[in-house]
């Protein structure tokens, strides 16, 4: 007889030379910074008081604005091998299928809360240079700072998970992306002036917004901080519990 | 190990694609896999590699369905035409990405790629292969787990004659060495130069399975008792 096995771990493995093979995970996770850099840099432009103890925390929040990045990263683990049919090697190699989706799971949600570090990192280099050249005074122990940051990468985080639930249950990359996107720009904010902020803050994007807005003053249209990310991440298992059902059954012709 | 497929039926919707269909592949044999276009080769094969659910009925690899085998792609190795690759990713990295999810050692890769001849080609994006030479990637995967069982689907698919004639030597060697050999094809003068036992299929039923002898074997023999095999359905 033979030592038990690991199940998990070959598929982790694979999953990590999948991403780290291609280029285009590499662009993808390479515009959150990018974002970070062009909309900590816009607040500066369009007039920001750097004196206003306020507006560092909302430099950093730009962390967690660059969730949709990792949003879209989650969307092609599933999709994407659906577009490319390489799917059918990844079922050949664990039948199981639960196992694919929890690997994708875990590494998609390091590799997004990963991207969201080097996010941090980006903004507090940029933050600290802007305040710097403006004349005014930085620092990382401001009340909120590493709260917000903190809020970003987990934004960063659970959004890569929600996007592999999504390519999950659509399998077309494009119109997968396209639905996430149209949530983004449109839905959720006609849907929270329909149902009230009461309600509104409970959808996905509000609570991210909580979860890296942590600076900001209390304000009863958020959740609190950690009321955002236990919501946040109750939508990530949803849409995982979600993507396990979807998947287990159907047929891969 | 054995393949053993017991009533398989598949119903898409109204669409009945396989019905009751039974046969056994032997150890040490190629068996061909024979019927027209659309008559349910490829949905038995997805269906015996747990791909697509059965309506009614089983497949068995070595007495357990594919989804129990312990380490699958180290028992089965398979070749389905609609198996994928990421244009981007080099052919050297497509086999390490397969070699980790089946635990199969990276030392592996190198030996598959040289097998069928695509060492120098190894650092290319599969994006610039011909199709001949994604035919041979997709055999270097089912290759890669050096497995017992190996299920091929049109796997002369885009290759030369050279190519094929290799295909049909590799086939022989592996059969030799006892392992099972699955070959689905439409063309028949392939598989009559090949293969020892053929199953032929039409119109998702089973129309014959046995030793290539029972048909006659020359090519001539083989294609009319395929014509007559299968146009009965129609």
């Amino acid at each position: 007889m033979t030592a038990p096995e690991n199940h998990m771990l070959p598929m982790i493995r694979s999953e990590f030379r999948k991403i780290a093979t291609v280029r285009s995970p590499w662009l993808l996770l390479a515009a959150g910074p990018l974002i970070v850099v062009a909309g900590i840099t816009g607040l500066i432009e369009s007039g920001g008081n750097v004196h206003d103890p306020a507006l560092q925390g909302k430099a950093f929040a730009h962390v967690g604005l660059a969730a949709i990045c990792t949003l879209i990263f989650g969307i092609l683990a599933v999709a994407g091998e659906y577009r490319h049919a390489t799917i059918t090697d990844t079922y050949l190699s664990s039948p199981r299928r639960h196992r694919v989706v929890t690997a994708k799971l875990a590494v998609y949600g390091l590799t997004g809360a990963a991207a969201g570090l080097v996010s941090s990192a980006v903004a507090i280099a940029v933050t600290a240079a802007w305040w710097s050249a403006k004349g005014g005074v930085f620092h990382l122990s401001a009340t909120g700072a590493w709260a917000t940051l903190g809020g970003g990468v987990a934004a960063n985080l659970a959004f890569a998970a929600i996007g592999v639930g999504i390519g999950a249950l659509i399998r077309n990359p494009v119109a997968a992306i396209a639905a996430a996107l149209a949530w983004i720009a449109l839905v959720e904010g006609i849907a929270g002036q329909l149902v009230g902020a009461g309600l509104a803050r409970w959808l996905p994007f509000y609570a991210s917004e909580s979860l890296d807005r942590a600076s900001l003053t209390a304000t009863t249209r958020l959740l609190p901080q950690w009321g955002g990310g236990l919501v946040l991440l109750g939508y990530a298992g949803a849409f995982a519990a979600a993507a396990l059902v979807s998947t287990l059954r159907r047929d891969v012709t | 190990m054995e393949i053993e497929v017991r009533g398989l039926t598949k119903a898409f919707g109204q669409v009945t694609a396989v019905r009751d269909v039974s046969f056994t592949v032997p150890e040490g044999k190629v068996t061909g896999f024979l019927g027209p276009n659309g008559s349910g080769k490829t949905t038995t094969l997805r269906m015996v590699l747990g791909l697509v659910r059965p309506t009614a009925g089983q497949a068995l690899i070595g007495g357990v369905p594919y989804d129990r085998l312990a380490r699958p792609r180290r028992c089965v190795g398979a070749l389905l035409e609609a198996t994928g690759f990421h244009p981007g990713r080099r052919a050297r990295d497509h086999l390490r990405v397969l070699a980790a999810a089946g635990g199969i050692p990276d030392g592996r890769v190198a030996e598959v790629l040289s097998q069928v001849q695509l060492t120098r080609d190894a650092g290319r994006r599969v994006r610039e292969f011909s199709l001949g030479m994604r035919q041979r990637l997709g055999i270097a995967a089912a290759l890669l787990g050096d497995p017992q069982v190996l299920l091929l689907d049109e796997p002369a698919n885009g290759l030369d004659p050279a190519g094929a004639a290799w295909l049909r030597a590799l086939l022989r060697t592996k059969a030799s060495e006892g392992r099972t050999v699955l070959v689905a094809s439409h063309v028949l003068s392939e598989i009559a130069q090949t293969v020892d036992h053929v199953v032929i299929v039409s119109a998702g039923q089973l129309r014959f399975a046995g030793p290539l002898s029972e048909i006659g074997d020359t090519n001539a023999a083989l294609e009319s008792a395929f014509l007559n095999l299968t146009a009965t359905s129609r």
